[in-house]
């Protein structure tokens, strides 16, 4: 469980976050939703301690993740799917796994065999390098390789972005899957609100920085002031 | 030393010319007062001067940097020696020609492949060029004079000058002293060129590559062309500089010029301030004195000056001072007039390669 | 086959290849230094060398060669680390030229420092391998117990760091972590513990070089590595800098060229050589001759 109290971001005058608070229980998908420059990636970044906060507070489960390292915080078990993937193109497919089990205590060739059988797209490409990776199969990797450290916690930035329409749909179904058997902690940033929010337990609505809405994801999906004044066109 | 950058930053040529011209001859006045040694030093810093204010401009207002400017002094020392030594009765300046000149080309020879080199690349360039120098001095003996270097008399104290002088030492006198005030009115003859230059069309230009190439490449400045402008004018102020210098030596020998000239060079120029006027004349000033900044820094710490660590202890406190300056005050001891601030803008907190240019 | 082993090109053959291989070292160890924190470092030679002094001094007090070597290396090693965590650390974020002016200052320091206390002489390692050629049915062949000793050690040196990178848990961190570091990062690796660790293992690299020139005839004198850093600058360049590989043969090609430019053209010129080969090379290829990224601009 993840739970922020009060969160604050300045970038030098520009003000990313204002006094966002909420919870996301585990076993259950948030989903953070809203327009470009609405402080998304911004909270992902902070809560894995890449931009340190104004003010507020941050908890995985009692533990205080404020103040601690990216490395740190990635190996109390917060994965972090960055925007973009963040798959070392100069590496193989098995040695971006081998990198995200480094950190963790699990047997290496275990999780490699987990991960090929979950996504077995990646097990037939194990030895080629990532530069030659479709954006599907990348985003594969780059959840994979955070799965494999079993962490408690997945953020997930823009996993959609560049993906064909059913390909994100086979995603979406694919992380809440994961989310209810691995009892994870998933905090889903998206622009593309409809198909977030189509798989999400609860939503958060950021608009400039701050939270203009919470509460059920249907409930949230469903609201016709949100769609039109917050979610833009994304929702029809 | 705002009084100085205040002179130095008047806007027509006229005003810049009577700035100069004033400190010019306020300075020369001042040498009428030093004692004979303090003279002789004077002169070798203003020789300095001159090739630190080459420098500054160079990484100050094209952002590149060079650890050469020791080859190219030793180029413009060899071309003005070599002539001088033949041809002792040449006038002065058309020796200083000879030596802006063959500086100047030796600059463009180095900077044609280097200008599409940027930052390390660009350094290490450099350096190889002036680790080369002192070898091939020593190697061409019979241009070059090899070891031993060649001799010349080009400095002779005009017979009217002694007039002003009286007493045993007289000749000596005033030969220090007009060493002194040659140096001087020839440093400030560069300051002045250069106080125009960081004024003219090439000097906005020059800055504008520094902070951002791709918006000067797009406003039509030729990137190549203003990058080589640079250091053939950096490495013409060296060669003169270095000619300056070998000329008060009255001698031109390969080990003048060592690697450790460039690092001096560089510890002047960051010491004083990168890009300014008033930091070459800083660098000149502490190059002039050193020798007794480190004769006191000897005496304060009992040691023997003629020791080990004694004779090292020049090049101990300078790259110190160099290595504090830079992590605690990059901007130098003095202010900037024109701040780099783009220069020394923050850049994200780990390096990734994708973002480093070279 | 002993005549041609004995001919002048078979001399030069192996007296540049034996000097090429010591370029080859330092230019890895810039490579290293400069994969993990895009700095060139001007100390490299300094720091190697004051190293190499400090095992030297421990060898007058009676200790054998090989734990002299060792001791050079352990310095050079530390040395690496406290200079990363000093003087580079505070820099990251600057300006690219801010680092090369401290790394130049503290070439500097090291050079008047190690002058200051162990005097402007050479000094050498007495080598437990004789240089003397060798010689077969009579013919003298251009290669000692010494050089083969040298060969074979900075070859051994190479492969355990390509060992190293390619096969180790380690090796895979420094790369993600040169490659990557954000990502890095946000996979738990310790991105500011492994940009420490390549300037360590760049350091020893660069001290077992130092090592080899100590061991050899002419000894080691503190400015001794200003000219290896140079030839070793211009081979990592030729070979592009990023690359280990293309620094290993930058380095051989410089140190080949140096002494056929030496033998068959002109000593006179011979400081040249390494400047004419750079500038030819980055007219060819400014990227470097071994790197692969052709768009990256140099």
């Amino acid at each position: 469980m993840i739970r922020v109290e009060g969160l604050s971001v300045n970038y030098g005058a520009v003000r990313a976050l204002r006094s966002v608070s909420f919870e996301a229980p585990s076993g259950q998908i948030t989903a953070v939703v809203g327009a470009n420059g609405a402080g998304k990636t911004t909270l992902l970044r902070t809560i894995s301690g890449l931009v340190s906060p104004q003010s507020g507070t941050i908890h995985l489960d009692e533990v205080s993740l404020l103040g601690l390292a990216t490395e740190k915080i990635a190996r109390l078990g917060v994965g972090h799917v960055p925007e973009g993937r963040g798959v070392i193109e100069e590496l193989t497919v098995e040695q971006n796994l081998r990198l995200g089990a480094l950190s963790s205590k699990v047997n290496l060739a275990e999780g490699l065999e987990e991960q090929y059988a979950r996504f077995p797209v990646l097990g037939d490409r194990q030895r080629k390098y990532c530069a030659t990776l479709s954006g599907g199969e990348r985003q594969m990797l780059a959840m994979a390789r955070a799965l494999i450290a079993k962490p408690q916690v997945l953020l997930l930035d823009e996993p959609s972005l560049g993906l064909a329409p059913q390909v994100t749909a086979q995603l979406m179904k694919a992380i809440r899957q994961l989310c209810e058997t691995q009892d994870l902690t998933v905090i889903l940033v998206e622009q593309n609100a409809k198909s977030a929010l189509r798989i999400a337990h609860q939503a958060l609505v950021l608009h400039l920085g701050s939270v203009v809405a919470s509460g059920d994801a249907a409930t949230v999906a469903a609201d016709e002031d949100l769609r039109r004044y917050y979610l833009g066109v994304a929702v029809s | 030393m705002d009084w100085f950058l205040s002179l130095t930053r008047q806007e027509t040529t006229h005003s810049r010319l009577i700035a100069m011209a004033f400190l010019t001859v306020l300075t020369l006045v001042i040498t009428f007062f030093l004692p004979p040694v303090a003279d002789s030093q004077l002169a070798g810093g203003a020789a300095i001067a001159i090739v630190v204010l080459g420098l500054s401009w160079l990484t100050g207002w094209s952002g590149q940097i060079s650890l050469g400017n020791s080859g190219f002094m030793a180029v413009g020392a060899y071309a003005a020696g070599i002539w001088a030594h033949h041809h002792a009765s040449t006038p002065l300046v058309f020796t200083f020609v000879l030596a802006i000149v063959f500086g100047g080309i030796s600059g463009l020879i180095i900077a044609i492949p280097s200008t599409r080199l940027r930052g390390p690349y660009l350094a290490g360039m450099t350096l190889a060029f002036s680790a080369a120098v002192t070898p091939l001095a020593q190697n061409f003996t019979s241009v070059t004079g090899g070891e031993g270097g060649l001799f010349m008399n080009s400095l002779v104290t005009p017979r009217w000058f002694l007039h002003f002088f009286s007493g045993p030492n007289a000749a000596i006198n005033a030969s220090a002293q007009w060493s002194a005030d040659l140096a001087v009115v020839v440093a400030g003859v560069m300051f002045f060129f250069m106080a125009n230059l960081f004024h003219s069309r090439t000097g906005r230009a020059m800055r504008l590559v520094r902070d951002n190439d791709v918006a000067a490449e797009l406003m039509g400045v030729n990137l190549a062309r203003t990058r080589t402008t640079a250091f053939v004018v950096s490495a013409a102020y060296a060669g003169l500089g270095g000619a300056l210098y070998s000329l008060l030596q009255a001698s031109v020998r390969p080990e003048t010029f060592p690697i450790g000239l460039s690092i001096t060079l560089l510890t002047l120029m960051v010491l004083g301030g990168i890009g300014t006027l008033s930091g070459a004349v800083i660098g000149g000033i502490i190059y002039s004195f050193s020798a007794n900044l480190v004769a006191h820094v000897n005496s304060l710490t009992g040691v023997n000056p003629t020791s080990n660590v004694g004779a090292n202890m020049q090049g101990i406190i300078f790259s110190v001072l160099l290595i504090l300056t830079m992590l605690f005050a990059p901007r130098g001891i003095v202010s900037l007039q024109y701040p780099l601030r783009r220069l020394f803008r923050a850049r994200p907190a780990t390096p990734t390669p994708k973002d480093v240019h070279l | 086959m002993s005549v041609f082993l004995s001919s002048p090109f078979m001399h030069n053959i192996f007296a540049g290849l034996a000097q090429g291989i010591i370029y080859s070292l330092v230019a890895l160890s810039l490579v290293i230094i400069w994969q993990s924190t895009h700095v060139l470092n001007f100390a490299q030679g300094a720091m190697a060398m004051i190293a190499t002094y400090i095992g030297m001094t421990e060898i007058d007090r009676g200790i054998g060669y090989w734990w002299c070597v060792i001791i050079s290396v352990l310095v050079g090693m530390a040395l690496g680390g406290v200079t990363e965590r000093v003087l580079i650390r505070p820099l990251y974020g600057k300006p690219e030229i801010n680092p090369i002016v401290v790394m130049v200052g503290f070439l500097g320091f090291l050079e008047a420092l190690a002058a200051a206390i162990w005097t402007s002489t050479t000094r050498n390692i007495t080598e437990p391998f004789s240089q003397i050629y060798f010689k077969s049915n009579g013919h003298l062949v251009f290669l000692s117990s010494f050089i083969i000793f040298q060969i074979v050690l900075a070859m051994g040196i190479m492969l355990s760091v390509a060992a190293l990178f390619r096969f180790t848990k380690l090796g895979l961190q420094l790369r993600a972590s040169a490659l990557a570091p954000e990502v890095s990062r946000l996979l738990g690796v310790r991105v500011s513990r492994m940009l420490t660790i390549g300037w360590i293992l760049s350091a020893g690299v660069g001290a077992i070089a130092a090592v080899i020139i100590a061991s050899g005839n002419f000894g080691l004198f503190p400015t001794d590595m200003d000219g290896i850093f140079v030839a070793s600058f211009i081979a990592a360049a030729v070979g592009g800098l990023e690359s280990p590989l293309g620094a290993v043969a930058g380095g051989l090609i410089i140190g080949l060229a140096e002494q056929f430019i030496l033998a068959y053209w002109s000593p006179d010129v011979a400081p040249l050589g390494g400047i004419i080969i750079l500038v030819v090379a980055l007219m060819i290829r400014p990227q470097g001759l071994f790197t692969k990224n052709t768009i990256r601009r140099v």
